[in-house]
């Protein structure tokens, strides 16, 4: 029988590099090996998305002293550059998730991540449904199969602790301060509905600038909003007891 | 004469669409002649294109750019979820 040990989880989504802070976000990680086993980035690495910033962000990211993952957010695909900047994290040792998942050897403790950037839709009750116009299912079907795919990933998954690890948020609790009318692009309840369905013990997010670091999903799973503006530092710490 | 509502839309989709900046969460109102942005990047030049493409895109109003640059501390106390 495996025991479990405290994972401690240093997560933050949004840091948005380009070339004018180039090296600030490095030294902000100094000493992060003291406070975490591991790094989550939860998308929105680059502003535009541009293979440019993707490089400059894998030179940040470069052989750090703790495993990193990343997903990437809604900025690192406008370029449409987002499977060569994936390329440039992967080459600079960082793992990066696409709607699948990873196990990382944590002290004795296998913590098992699933993620990917997510999508939005909107919030049960209040949200789009396949019907009508192509252009609207084809939105709430990306939603639905990346929402499908965590739950099979998660499944699958042989690991003593799960994680999952999006762009965009799986409830609207941790929007808060956001304005209302634009909760459907920020998010989708098919992604927490996935996760409650298989079970995690976090999921972390970012996209939402204004909204609020901590909420829950209906199945009692701890939420939080990594992005940095909200945070306000350089990372926030999460430790799994 | 355009109404204020559209004349800020307009300078918000110009923030986010606008190589120069592509920031989304900024946000804009304009009054009477004064136009005023409000919300959070991560640094000074940031703020800098943010105030120059609103001006290029409502050159005739009066802009305040109210933007805050966050400063990013080093972490602080860890949460501990059991």
């Amino acid at each position: 029988m495996s025991t479990l040990t405290n994972v401690r989880i240093a997560a933050v989504g949004d840091i948005h590099l380009g070339e004018d802070v180039r090296g600030e976000y490095r030294k902000r990680l100094e000493g992060i090996e003291e406070r975490a086993d591991v790094l989550m980035l939860a998308g929105d690495l680059t502003r535009h998305g541009t293979l440019e910033e993707g490089r400059l962000v894998a030179d940040e990211l470069r052989d750090l002293p703790v495993t990193t993952v990343a997903v990437l957010g809604n900025h690192d695909y406008h370029s449409d550059q987002q499977d060569a900047i994936a390329g440039e994290l992967r080459d600079a040792g960082v793992i990066v998730l696409n709607d699948d998942g990873v196990v990382i050897e944590c002290g004795g403790t296998k913590l098992g991540v699933v993620g990917g950037k997510g999508f939005g839709g909107g919030f049960a009750g209040k949200c789009a449904s396949e019907f009508g116009e192509r252009e609207i299912k084809d939105f709430v079907a990306h939603t639905r199969s990346i929402a499908e795919a965590w739950k099979v990933a998660l499944k699958e998954m042989q690991a003593d602790r799960r994680v999952v690890l999006s762009h965009y948020s799986p409830v609207k609790e941790t929007l808060h301060g956001e304005p209302l009318e634009i909760y459907p692009f920020l998010g989708s309840y098919l992604l927490a509905e996935a996760v409650d369905t298989v079970g995690a013990e976090l999921i972390l997010h970012g996209h939402a600038h204004k909204g609020s670091e901590k909420g829950l999903t209906p199945g009692g799973i701890r939420v939080r909003n990594v992005a940095l503006p909200v945070l306000g530092k350089a990372y926030a710490v999460y430790c799994l007891d | 004469m355009e109404a204020p509502q559209y004349v800020a839309a307009r300078i918000q989709q110009a923030l986010a669409e606008d190589a120069r900046t592509h920031e989304l969460g900024i946000h804009v109102d304009v009054r009477g002649d004064q136009l005023f942005l409000r919300g959070q990047v991560s640094g000074t030049e940031q703020r800098e294109r943010l105030g120059q493409v609103a001006h290029e895109a409502a050159p005739d109003l009066r802009m305040h750019n109210e933007i805050k640059v966050v400063v990013v501390s080093e972490p602080g106390e860890d949460e501990h979820l059991d």
